[in-house]
């Protein structure tokens, strides 16, 4: 049976976000970063994501990401100095380059992999089985992405709890600060162990891998619309890459 | 209900005021609608109702986890937008649907004392604080256990204890009940009386009915996010 018709297939999404990505990570230089940002938020666009809600979905993680960028502009001592505090200089335009290189590559990866969201986990794990992936491995694949956000939940529940304990994080000393926060991380830790062991169990019940081969019901098929999106990200890929290294 | 008269010091007819209440977590589908409420902290007020018909998210909203889309909520006359989580948890204890969320040591005694032990206060009352504790909710055996190893009971009472460490005011349970025998919901059922003796009002959230009836001084009923019924029990 085939997926629903004019639905853009689940191994094009992973190619288009593939080849972002490594242009993401090759690329190092801020105006070629820049316009890979906006391409990625123009796909997203185009495969139906709400670029508002998907940017609040990653406001707690740029929060992350603005800060290691702060770290990362205030240990690099190459370049000339932008803040200095006496003969110690603390913010270097070197620095301050990596950071926000940093920055906008961390938001083109976050919000090309946002493109796969677009997915379910049935039809990523399809894809990946149809691209030869043995299916235990791509069931493991989709499941772990799958967590990604319950995690998140958990942190956050876990900071409310701890404060609804009567613990003010934002008025206590630091060194108790990372104390408290420490304890935060136990319950996250054990409850995903406890998770991945309830799922296992459950899905051991369930008859996975009771068969040497399994088959599917659903098949995936490729449309004219997949093969065009493939070649011009390939070949955009390829071009950009020569363009960019020569 | 609590007559108004033989008021005493630190009673008060209207420790949790709302006003106008309106929740959603998408936007349209209201799960909160238009609620208003005055909670005495001398009673022990039950909310009863189908599933999804408002009551966990109303708690959630009392205790400042999720923010109203609007209306008003005050402590004491102060309106918890103004408060800090802390600040309300100081005031008010909140047990969760699942106890599991609120275990964050190693063990038992640990799970009691860290709280105290992280306001900088002496070791000694701290200790008898935590005897008194686990001798009260009969924990005294699993004191060196590990808190997510427990029985679904013995963690109820662990995360009970664990609120009342603080010196609250009031008391928001959300199904405390559930997972607990008869012998020791009795047991639940004598030691929240005898708190609210002490002064401490109680919201709890229960679909329990033989609990309810032990219990409760004032029933409200939600539907659809609705207060449909309110008196007393």
């Amino acid at each position: 049976m085939k997926m629903e018709e004019n639905k853009i297939d689940p191994r094009t999404k992973l190619i288009i976000v593939l080849c972002i990505s490594f242009l993401a990570i090759i690329v190092r230089d801020l105006v070629s970063l820049f316009q890979l940002l906006i391409l990625t938020l123009i796909l997203s666009i185009f495969f139906g994501k709400n670029f508002k809600s998907s940017f609040l979905k990653f406001k707690s993680f740029l929060y992350i990401i603005f800060a290691i960028a702060i770290l990362q502009s205030l240990f690099s001592n190459q370049g000339t100095a932008v803040f200095s505090i006496g003969k110690f200089t603390l913010i270097t335009d070197y620095g301050l380059k990596r950071g926000l290189e940093f920055i906008l590559r961390m938001m083109i990866v976050a919000f090309s992999a946002n493109i796969l969201a677009t997915s379910s986990s049935r039809e990523i794990i399809q894809g990946f089985v149809q691209m030869g992936m043995p299916y235990e491995l791509a069931f493991m694949v989709a499941t772990g992405i799958r967590f990604l956000p319950i995690m998140r939940d958990e942190i956050r529940d876990s900071v409310i709890a701890i404060q609804l304990r009567g613990i003010d994080l934002d008025k206590i000393p630091i060194r108790e600060r990372i104390n408290i926060y420490s304890y935060i991380f136990m319950p996250i830790v054990l409850g995903s162990i406890s998770k991945a062991e309830k799922l296992a169990i459950s899905i051991e019940m369930r008859g996975f891998r009771a068969y040497d081969s399994r088959t599917s019901y659903n098949q995936l098929s490729m449309s004219k619309l997949d093969y065009i999106l493939i070649s011009i990200i390939t070949v955009f890929t390829t071009v950009f890459l020569i363009l960019y290294l020569y | 209900m609590v007559s108004l008269v033989n008021l005493k010091d630190g009673d008060d007819l209207d420790f949790i005021s709302v006003k106008n209440l309106n929740f959603h977590y998408e936007k349209g589908k209201y799960i909160i609608k238009n609620i208003n409420l005055e909670l005495d902290n001398r009673e022990i007020t039950i909310i009863t109702g189908s599933n999804g018909s408002g009551k966990t998210t109303l708690g959630k909203l009392l205790m400042g986890i999720l923010k109203p889309i609007s209306g008003e909520i005050s402590i004491q006359r102060k309106n918890i937008s103004q408060m800090t989580l802390a600040e309300i948890g100081s005031k008010i204890g909140y047990l969760f649907q699942n106890p599991e969320k609120q275990f964050f040591t190693h063990s038992v005694q640990e799970e009691l004392s860290f709280v105290l032990k992280s306001k900088g206060l002496e070791l000694e009352y701290i200790n008898k604080k935590v005897d008194n504790l686990l001798q009260t909710f009969q924990l005294e055996h699993l004191r060196e256990s590990f808190p997510l190893k427990l029985s679904h009971g013995e963690k109820q009472r662990l995360a009970i204890a664990g609120i009342l460490v603080n010196d609250i005011e009031y008391l928001i349970l959300d199904e405390p009940t559930t997972g607990l025998d008869m012998k020791r919901k009795y047991i639940l059922t004598d030691k929240l009386k005898e708190l609210n003796k002490k002064g401490i009002g109680m919201l709890i959230i229960s679909h329990d009915n033989e609990f309810i009836k032990l219990l409760a001084d004032r029933k409200i009923k939600l539907d659809r996010g609705e207060i449909v019924e309110d008196g007393g029990e």
